[in-house]
């Protein structure tokens, strides 16, 4: 083959190129292989070598603040032990004199116990167990959630078969206070009830991790270290006031005690801004010791329980009357007691009572539900729907509480002629009490109803700040409407039967009482009830809509047992947020014409 | 390319004439060398300066690595300080926390005997008017904190008041009863029958 030819100098010299250029391509194609295409098996086969070391860079899961940026929620660091049984035996101890002392693992169990609370024999059991399930085990669960000073005091023992590893916790300094709100996480940090449960997103850490390699000693190599930085969770702002919704908590549930009740709530939202500063109910969760607390009474029955409102709906009815054109609150009907209409509706009043010529405000005050429907049936059911819509009534508030209830409002073709009138004064519907303080809130807002929200903000690692979007408001009712309703309010303060108790010195307060029946397997019971009272304050100007519900008091079983209650929660919100006693003097509207 | 070519063949035989390819360019010719040209002699502060340098680089080089190694180590110390540190604030952290509450501070101040107001009144600065109810305090608190503390906080629970030690925000704890006094057998006559102290 080789011929004469293919000798030649400048031949040989190509194809001596040709092989150069061919190696030369298979190192390159071998270099990208392993710099490019299996660079990341190459580094973790490194690493898994030896010396390189891993460690998770756990991120803070983010804290729950109050309005003023006191901490409900907060992250500590809680540690679990383990043994290994497989090295427990006698550990040799330098001595203060500098002699060796041999300790024996009974001794040491003492004083492992001695730190964990834990009696000697239970932390022996704990190995013999381990050793009894598995000759070879490795591992036994000491204890878990222990604090960092009980964490140094083992360390400080100096035992080999003693591990132990740090996890995130959640710590609640307030404990119970907002505890309904903020919610609880498992052991395992998994967010299961409250704020913590559905804003997660804003409050969730980013682990990050660090890798490197070390020495013998364990000194980390200079220039190996990667790092990926840990993301700590955002801050959540609430609109709560802590101080104030300890006060409410605490009068709570002295007043549910008092009245013999089973459940009490209180909520106080901002009138201008339908910011939620108070939402307090007792029984309460502390998340510090969620087991102590019954399960039923481990979320918000403020969000997630209903109730046919009762009479509170008459202001609702009035608004709607006025602001349709047929009737002023001096427009006079005539009702009695017990009534029965023409379409064959039956109605009675909580109070036997002859024709009397009542105005709607007198009908406001003595809380007539003969007299509510008949300014009722000057309207149609269509536009009593659509306003009870306007309100909020049916739907779930902006606030978006986990498992928030959203009631039960039928729309009007689905009224019958019992129900035509009943929705008047709050029965056949239900409601949950934001969705009742939400509907106030906008009588108070001269007809405009900004949307509810408990979360002001949400401010993630790097600072930025996510304010919560709680949506446009919408003017429900106008403002001309919304003022006569509220003077009906006040005079329902005045001259109702609770006026003595709900008087407060130096402020003019609107208020309307209700009291529902209580519909268990779709009969009503019998002589309970649960009672509301729901009021602004003050109220030419009202700054703060306040509610209190009493699920069945037994002491007083009307509405009147929430009269002290609300007056003095009234009393705290008109303080704690320093509103300026009145300087004006209420306007009297007649009773009956 | 040509003058490795011709580097491979002998270096004075000249091309026979017979086997030149091409045409002979005038005035090129193959002709010896007479001699070769003198090689220049190195300098040698060159080599020294190259050999100073590689001892500079090297020197350098283990300068850097003992100092960075240095600061590993210092960096290592440091960093156990910092966690030593960490522990201790994590266990101050755990020490006060939820002595903060509002339940706690509530309980210490009514353990005081501080009342809760009911109705503020307010000053107006301006013409020194008194607005509100203008009633003095009452002596009983609009709640309870103490006696009837119900909003709970594990983390206290046991922490005594700083201003009654003897009490907790759940109240007055009742001292535990010991089982071997029995309170059904009456104290024994020392001295004669008690007589009751008048004034």
């Amino acid at each position: 083959m080789t011929t004469r030819s293919t000798r030649s100098p400048r031949r040989r010299t190509v194809v001596a190129l040709a092989v150069v250029l061919a190696v030369l391509g298979v190192f390159v194609a071998r270099l990208v292989d392993i710099q490019v295409v299996s660079a990341r098996e190459h580094v973790d086969d490194s690493l898994a070598m030896g010396i390189g070391a891993n460690t998770t860079l756990y991120g803070t899961r983010g804290s729950i603040v109050d309005t003023n940026g006191q901490t409900l929620a907060g992250s500590i660091l809680q540690y679990d032990a383990q043994l290994d049984p497989s090295t427990v035996g006698p550990v040799s101890r330098t001595g203060p004199d500098g002699t060796k002392v041999e300790v024996d693992w009974p001794t040491l169990s003492a004083e492992i116990g001695a730190i964990t609370g834990q009696t000697p024999d239970a932390v022996q059991k704990v190995v013999t167990d381990a050793v009894a399930a598995n000759p070879d085990s490795q591992y036994a669960e000491l204890t878990k959630g222990l604090s960092t000073e009980k964490y140094r005091a083992l360390a400080d023992l100096g035992i080999p078969f003693l591990h132990m590893t740090q996890h995130p916790a959640r710590t609640y300094p307030d404990g119970a206070v907002a505890g309904n709100l903020v919610g609880f996480v498992g052991s395992d940090d998994e967010p299961l009830e409250g704020l913590e449960r559905s804003q997660q997103s804003c409050l969730a850490p980013t682990d990050g991790e660090r890798s490197y390699q070390r020495g013998k000693d364990g000194v980390v190599i200079p220039g190996t270290e990667v790092e990926t930085p840990a993301v700590d969770g955002g801050t959540l702002s609430l609109t709560i006031d802590r101080d104030l919704q300890w006060y409410l908590q605490q009068l709570i549930a002295e007043q549910t005690q008092n009245q013999g009740a089973l459940h009490g709530q209180i909520m106080v939202v901002e009138a201008a801004t339908g910011k939620i500063r108070a939402a307090a109910e007792y029984p309460t969760v502390d998340p510090n010791n969620v087991a102590a607390t019954a399960d039923e009474d481990r979320s918000s029955r403020i969000f997630r329980g209903i109730f046919e409102p009762g009479s509170t709906f008459k202001a609702l009815t009035a608004a709607t009357a006025i602001d349709t054109g047929v009737a002023t609150p001096t427009t006079v009907v005539t009702a009695s007691g017990r009534e029965t209409f023409p379409n064959g509706a039956r109605i009675t009043d909580a109070i036997s009572h002859g024709a009397t010529p009542y105005t709607l405000a007198g009908v406001l005050i003595d809380s007539s539900n003969v007299g509510i429907s008949k300014f009722a049936e000057m309207m149609s059911a269509d536009t009593r729907y659509d306003y009870l819509q306007r309100f909020g009534i049916g739907q779930v508030t902006a606030v978006g509480f986990p498992g928030e209830e959203a009631g039960v409002l039928r729309p009007a073709s689905e009224w019958d002629n019992q129900t035509f009138y009943n929705t008047s004064f709050g029965q056949g519907v239900a409601t949950t009490l934001p969705q009742l303080v939400g509907a106030y809130q906008a009588l108070a807002n001269d007809g405009v109803k900004e949307p509810l929200s408990l979360v002001e903000s949400c401010t993630l690692a790097d600072g930025t700040v996510e304010a919560t979007d709680a949506g446009a408001p919408s003017q429900v009712v106008s403002a001309s409407t919304a003022q006569q309703v509220r003077e009906m309010l006040e005079n329902v303060a005045i001259q109702g039967g609770n006026s003595k108790a709900v008087a407060i010195d130096g402020y003019r307060v609107g208020i309307k009482t209700g009291t529902g029946e209580i519909s268990e397997g779709g009969v009503y019971k019998n002589g309970v009830y649960f009672t509301t009272m729901i009021g602004m304050a003050p109220v030419e100007d009202p700054q703060y809509v306040v509610a209190v519900t009493l699920d069945q008091p037994t002491g007083v079983r009307s509405s009147a047992a929430n009269a002290a209650a609300f007056t003095q929660a009234m009393t705290q919100v008109l303080k704690t947020f320093r509103v300026m006693p009145s300087d004006s003097q209420p306007v009297l509207l007649p009773k009956t014409g | 390319m040509s003058t490795a070519a011709t580097a491979s063949m002998p270096y004075l035989a000249p091309v026979p004439f017979e086997e030149e390819i091409g045409q002979r360019v005038p005035g090129r010719f193959l002709r010896p060398v007479t001699a070769p040209r003198s090689r220049r002699r190195p300098r040698l502060a060159y080599g020294l300066l190259a050999v100073a340098g590689a001892l500079a680089i090297a020197g350098a080089q283990m300068l850097f690595s003992v100092l960075s190694t240095q600061s590993s180590f210092e960096l290592s110390t440091l960093t156990q300080q910092q966690r030593e540190l960490t522990w201790q604030k994590q266990i101050l952290y755990d020490e006060v926390a939820g002595l903060s509450s509002p339940q706690y501070l509530a309980a210490n101040a009514a353990a005081l005997g501080m009342v809760i107001n009911e109705s503020p009144s307010y000053l107006r600065l301006s013409d020194g008017a008194v607005l509100g109810s203008q009633q003095p305090s009452v002596y009983t608190s609009s709640i309870d904190a103490l006696g009837r503390g119900s909003v709970p906080n594990a983390l206290i629970t046991q922490t005594p008041l700083v201003t009654a030690p003897d009490a907790t925000i759940d109240g007055v704890q009742a001292p535990p009863v010991d089982p071997a006094t029995d309170t059904a057998t009456p104290p024994p006559l020392t001295d004669g029958l008690p007589t009751p102290t008048t004034h």
